[in-house]
C-alpha cells in the first residue's frame, strides 16, 4: 500500500469519526444519535479545500490512469490552485479504466455497479484500508441523518446478504451499519437482518416469508424497539405489492425509519417518489418525515441523504454529502456550476475515495439547492428518439 | 401576425379542449369534406398544394417570416435549420412530383378500379421535427379525407401555421382540417377522437404505438411508425483528395438537418479504410465542417436532459481517448453545440443527437453488417458515399439485410415526394380500393 495514501486515509478518518475524536472504540454505539460533532464540520470547513488539493495530487502521482486524463487535461498538481479545478473522472470511466492506485495483489474487494448484465459495470477497487474509510465515512454520516436511536432499533434489510452479493458496495454499507449497530457480535443466521435473495436470474428480489414475519411480529407488538428497514426502491416495490396483495397494513413502532435509495432499474415496475413514499405510510404506517432518502454510488464512499435534523418539514428536501465530501451542480452546456435553482449533472469531491479518484462527475442530473441538489435523476442516455419518438 | 380562429389550436392557451369540443369538430370536418372537397378533382388539390408550397418559398411570405422570427422558441431550432428545412421540403411540391407519387400508388386506378380515402383521418403527430406532420396533412388532402392531427403538446407551431397557409389560398380546404394540441394520453379526448375516426395514423415510441392501437375501435384502420434510426457509410473510393470536401460537407448537411433529431438522421458514419484519406482525418474534417457550420446555421436550443446526456458521453469518450490511440474526440468549445467521436468499435451506436455524430472506420462491408446487427429491423435510412457502380452493389445488399431507404450521403433527411415510410406505401395504405368486375 503506498504510505503516502495509507497516512492520508489514517487521518481522513480520524477526522471523519467522532468515535475516534471522542476517544471510543469504533463499533461501539453511541448512547444518542448526533449530527457529527460540531468539530468534524469544523474540521473540514476549514480544511476540505487544503485536503482536496493534498490528496489530487497524491492521486495524480500514484494513480496511473487519473495521471493520464489529468495530463490530457494539462490540469496537474501544479496547475490546480482550487479543489473546484480538481479534474473530474466520469462514472463510467470505472467501467473501461482502472481508476485505483492499488496494485492489482492489493485489491481485496471491488464493488461493481448495479446494471443491466450484458453492459460492462464499474469497478471501483479497495483494500482494508480503503474500505475502513468507507465504513467511517459511511456510518458517520448515516447516524447524523437516521436521527434515532439506533443501540435501540431493530434492522431490516431488503437486500440479499454481503455473502451473495459481495460486490455491492450497498449492500456492504448496510452490513456496516447492522455491525455498528449490533456492536460487531457475531450473530447466528437466523437473526440477520437481511430478507431480501438473488432469484434464478442473479435478480435481486425478497424472502416474502421472512419480511412478513420480522415486519409484523414487531408491528404487533407496540411497545417493540423501533425499525429501522433499509432498502432500494425496488425492493420497497416488492415489499409493497406484496402488502396490498394480501391486503396487510402494517403499524411498525413509533420512531421506525426508511432508508430508500437507488432508481428502479427495471427490477420492478418504478413509481413517482411521493407516490412510493405515500404508499410505505399507508402500508407500513412510517410517516413522510421518518422516510430517509439516500443517493449513494458504487464509484464513491460517502453517500448524501435528503433528510437532516431540523430540516425535515421544509417542502423540498434536498440531499447533503458529509462535510468531507462536496457536490457541485454542473451545466452541461457550459461546464460550469449553475446558479441557485438550475439544474445541472451531479458532480462529487469525496475525500473518502482516497485510493480511487475523489473527482467524481455523475451522469445524474440535480436542482441546485444551497450546498445541497434535489435529485432529478440520470440523464436519459441511449435512447433512439428520431422523428418517432416523443409522441407526447 | 395574428392568426385568426380557424382551429382548436387558434384558441388561447388557458381554453381547455372537452369531448364536446372534438366530437363538434369532427362533425363539421366530416360536414365540410362532404360540401367542399369530395368532388374535388386530384389535380385540383395537387395544384392547390403546389400553390401553397410556392409561397412558402417566397422569401417575403408571412408565414415563412413568421416561422423565422419566431421559430426559435417555439420549436427549438434556429431560423437557418428551419429555413433550410422548410425549404427543402416544400421544393418537393411540384406537379411532376405529385404526379409520380400518384402513379406510383394510385396508378391502378381506372373506371372500374377507383379508391376512395378515409372520411375522417386522424393523425397523432410526434414531436421533434415538423415534416412528418406536414407531410401526413398533404397525403390526407391527396385522399380528400378530413384530417384531425392532435400535435404532441409544444409541437403544433408548424403544422398550424402549414394549415393556415391551406386555409389562405383556399378556405373550403382549410376547412377539412383541424388541428389541436394536447399531451397524450387524455384519454377523454383521445377516447371520442378515436371513435370517429376511419383511420389512424400515429408516429411514436413502439409502447405508444400500442397503446394506440389497443384503445382504437375494430372497424379503425391504424397505421403507426415506429422507433427507427439511420446511419452512413463513405467509401473507400471517394476518400480522396478531391472528393473528400464535398463528401465531408454532405455528412455534415445529414448531421446539421433538424439538428440530427428526425429518424432518417445519422448516428453513425462508417467510414472504410484505406483510402487515400485515412478514416481519422475524415473524422477530423468532418468536425471542422461543423465548426464552419456552427457559424452559418447554429444548433438550436436543448433541454437540459439533452445536454446532460451529450456531456456524459463526451466524458466518457474524453477519459477514452487519454488512454486509447484508437478512441478520438472533437468537441464545441464551451457548448455541446457539435460533437465527432472517432472509435474503432464498430457496434452501432445510439447518438444523444443535436449534432453528436459517431465516425467508426471499418475495413470493408461485413464490418458493418456485423456493427448494426442490433438494430436489424429498426433501420430506416442508410446514406451512401459511393462510385455509383459500388453504390448499387451496397444498395443491393442493404437492402437484402433490411433497410427501407437507401440514398446518397447528404440527402438522408431530403427523401423524395415518393417516399414510402417505413416501407409502406404513403398514399396507399391509407386508401380503400373499390374493384368492380363487369
Amino acid at each position: 500500500m503506498n504510505p503516502e495514501l495509507s497516512n492520508f486515509a489514517a487521518r481522513l478518518r480520524g477526522q471523519i469519526s467522532s468515535e475516534s475524536r471522542e476517544g471510543r472504540e469504533v463499533g461501539e454505539v453511541k448512547p444518542f444519535p448526533s449530527q457529527p460533532s460540531c468539530s468534524s464540520r469544523d474540521i473540514f470547513e476549514k480544511e476540505f479545500p487544503k485536503l482536496a488539493l493534498e490528496l489530487f495530487a497524491l492521486q495524480f502521482k500514484h494513480n496511473a490512469a487519473y495521471r493520464k486524463i489529468c495530463a490530457a487535461r494539462k490540469l496537474t498538481p501544479e496547475t490546480v490552485a482550487h479543489w473546484t479545478q480538481i479534474p473530474v473522472v466520469p462514472t463510467a470511466a470505472f467501467k473501461e479504466l482502472e481508476l485505483t492506485s492499488l496494485a492489482p495483489v492489493e485489491r481485496t474487494a471491488v464493488f461493481h455497479s448495479s446494471g443491466t448484465t450484458e453492459q460492462k459495470p464499474s469497478r471501483h477497487f479497495h483494500c482494508p484500508e480503503s474500505l475502513a474509510v468507507y465504513e467511517a465515512s459511511l456510518w458517520e454520516w448515516f447516524q447524523a441523518n437516521c436521527d434515532v436511536a439506533l443501540a435501540d432499533c431493530e434492522l431490516i434489510c431488503l437486500t440479499p446478504s454481503p455473502s451473495q452479493v459481495p460486490q455491492s458496495s450497498l449492500v456492504h454499507m448496510f452490513d456496516t451499519v447492522w455491525q455498528k449497530i449490533s456492536g460487531g457480535a457475531s450473530v447466528p443466521a437466523s437473526r440477520s437482518p437481511f430478507i431480501g435473495k438473488l432469484d434464478k436470474d442473479g435478480a435481486w428480489t425478497l424472502n416474502f416469508e421472512a419480511a412478513l414475519s420480522a415486519l409484523s411480529a414487531n408491528a404487533k407488538l407496540k411497545t417493540q424497539n423501533s425499525i429501522v428497514i433499509l432498502g432500494t426502491a425496488f425492493s420497497f416495490v416488492h415489499l409493497l405489492d406484496v402488502l396490498v396483495e394480501s391486503n396487510l397494513r402494517l403499524e411498525l413502532p413509533a420512531g421506525s425509519r426508511v432508508l430508500e435509495t437507488g432508481g428502479y432499474k427495471n427490477r420492478s415496475r418504478s413509481l413517482p417518489k411521493a407516490e412510493l413514499h405515500t404508499l410505505i405510510t399507508e402500508r407500513l404506517g412510517v410517516p413522510r418525515e421518518n422516510i430517509l432518502c439516500e443517493y449513494g454510488m458504487s464509484e464513491l464512499s460517502s453517500q448524501a441523504y435528503d433528510f437532516e435534523v431540523g430540516s425535515q418539514k421544509s417542502e423540498i428536501r434536498s440531499f447533503h454529502f458529509p462535510p468531507w465530501a462536496r457536490a457541485q451542480i454542473i451545466s452541461p452546456e457550459t461546464n460550469i456550476e449553475v446558479a441557485e435553482g438550475e439544474t445541472g449533472l451531479i458532480r462529487i469531491f469525496d475525500l473518502a475515495n482516497v485510493f480511487s479518484v475523489a473527482a467524481i462527475q455523475t451522469e445524474d442530473l440535480g436542482v441546485k439547492r444551497g450546498d445541497g441538489f434535489e435529485l432529478i435523476g440520470r440523464a436519459q442516455l441511449a435512447e433512439p428518439r428520431g422523428c418517432s419518438l416523443m409522441t407526447a | 401576425m395574428n392568426l385568426p380562429n380557424y382551429f382548436l389550436a387558434d384558441l388561447p392557451s388557458e381554453a381547455e379542449l372537452t369531448p364536446t369540443m372534438i366530437v363538434a369538430a369532427c362533425d363539421t370536418l366530416k360536414r365540410n369534406r362532404e360540401k367542399y372537397l369530395q368532388a374535388r378533382s386530384t389535380d385540383e388539390i395537387v395544384n392547390i398544394l403546389c400553390e401553397v408550397a410556392a409561397e412558402w418559398l417566397k422569401p417575403e411570405n408571412k408565414f415563412r417570416r413568421f416561422v423565422l422570427e419566431y421559430g426559435l422558441a417555439q420549436t427549438g431550432f434556429s431560423p437557418a435549420i428551419l429555413e433550410k428545412g422548410l425549404e427543402s421540403f416544400f421544393r418537393r411540391f411540384t406537379p411532376v412530383n405529385f404526379q409520380a407519387l400518384l402513379a406510383q400508388d394510385l396508378g391502378d386506378a381506372d373506371a372500374w378500379h377507383f379508391w376512395r380515402g378515409p372520411e375522417l383521418l386522424v393523425h397523432v403527430a410526434a414531436g421533434n421535427i415538423p415534416n412528418p406532420a406536414l407531410m401526413s396533412l398533404t397525403l390526407g388532402l391527396l385522399t380528400r379525407s378530413a384530417q384531425f392531427m392532435k400535435c404532441a403538446s409544444g409541437a403544433v407551431f408548424l403544422p398550424r401555421l402549414f394549415a393556415h397557409s391551406i386555409y389562405d389560398l383556399d378556405p373550403k380546404l382549410g376547412a377539412c382540417l383541424e388541428l389541436a394540441e394536447w399531451r397524450g394520453g387524455q384519454v377523454d379526448l383521445e377516447a371520442v377522437l378515436f371513435a370517429n375516426a376511419d383511420c389512424v395514423t400515429a408516429t411514436g415510441s413502439d409502447e405508444t404505438l400500442a397503446a394506440i392501437r389497443a384503445r382504437l375501435p375494430a372497424k379503425t384502420r391504424f397505421l403507426g411508425y415506429g422507433q427507427r434510426v439511420s446511419f452512413g457509410l463513405v467509401t473507400r473510393e471517394v476518400l480522396r483528395e478531391e472528393t473528400i470536401a464535398e463528401m465531408v460537407a454532405r455528412a455534415a448537411d445529414d448531421v446539421i438537418a433538424w439538428d440530427q433529431n428526425g429518424c432518417l438522421s445519422p448516428h453513425v458514419f462508417y467510414v472504410e479504410e484505406r483510402g487515400a484519406v485515412e478514416s481519422d482525418q475524415f473524422a477530423a474534417r468532418l468536425a471542422a465542417e461543423l465548426i464552419r457550420r456552427e457559424t452559418l446555421e447554429p444548433r438550436g436550443k436543448i433541454s437540459v436532459e439533452e445536454a446532460a446526456a451529450i456531456a456524459s458521453k463526451r466524458a466518457i469518450y474524453e477519459a477514452l481517448a487519454t488512454h486509447r490511440g484508437d478512441v478520438k474526440i472533437w468537441v464545441s468549445p464551451n457548448s455541446t453545440a457539435w460533437t465527432v467521436v472517432f472509435e474503432h468499435e464498430t457496434r452501432f451506436r445510439f447518438s444523444p443527437l443535436n449534432r453528436f455524430i459517431y465516425v467508426k472506420p471499418v475495413p470493408d462491408l461485413a464490418a458493418v453488417l456485423s456493427g448494426i446487427d442490433e438494430v436489424h429491423g429498426k433501420v430506416s435510412t442508410v446514406g451512401i458515399a459511393a462510385p455509383p457502380e459500388k453504390m448499387r452493389q451496397l444498395a443491393v445488399q442493404f437492402a437484402h439485410w433490411g433497410a427501407t431507404r437507401i440514398c446518397p450521403l447528404g440527402q438522408m433527411q431530403n427523401p423524395p415526394l415518393t417516399w414510402r415510410h417505413d416501407g409502406r406505401p404513403a398514399l396507399g395504405d391509407l386508401i380503400t380500393w373499390i374493384d368492380v368486375e363487369l
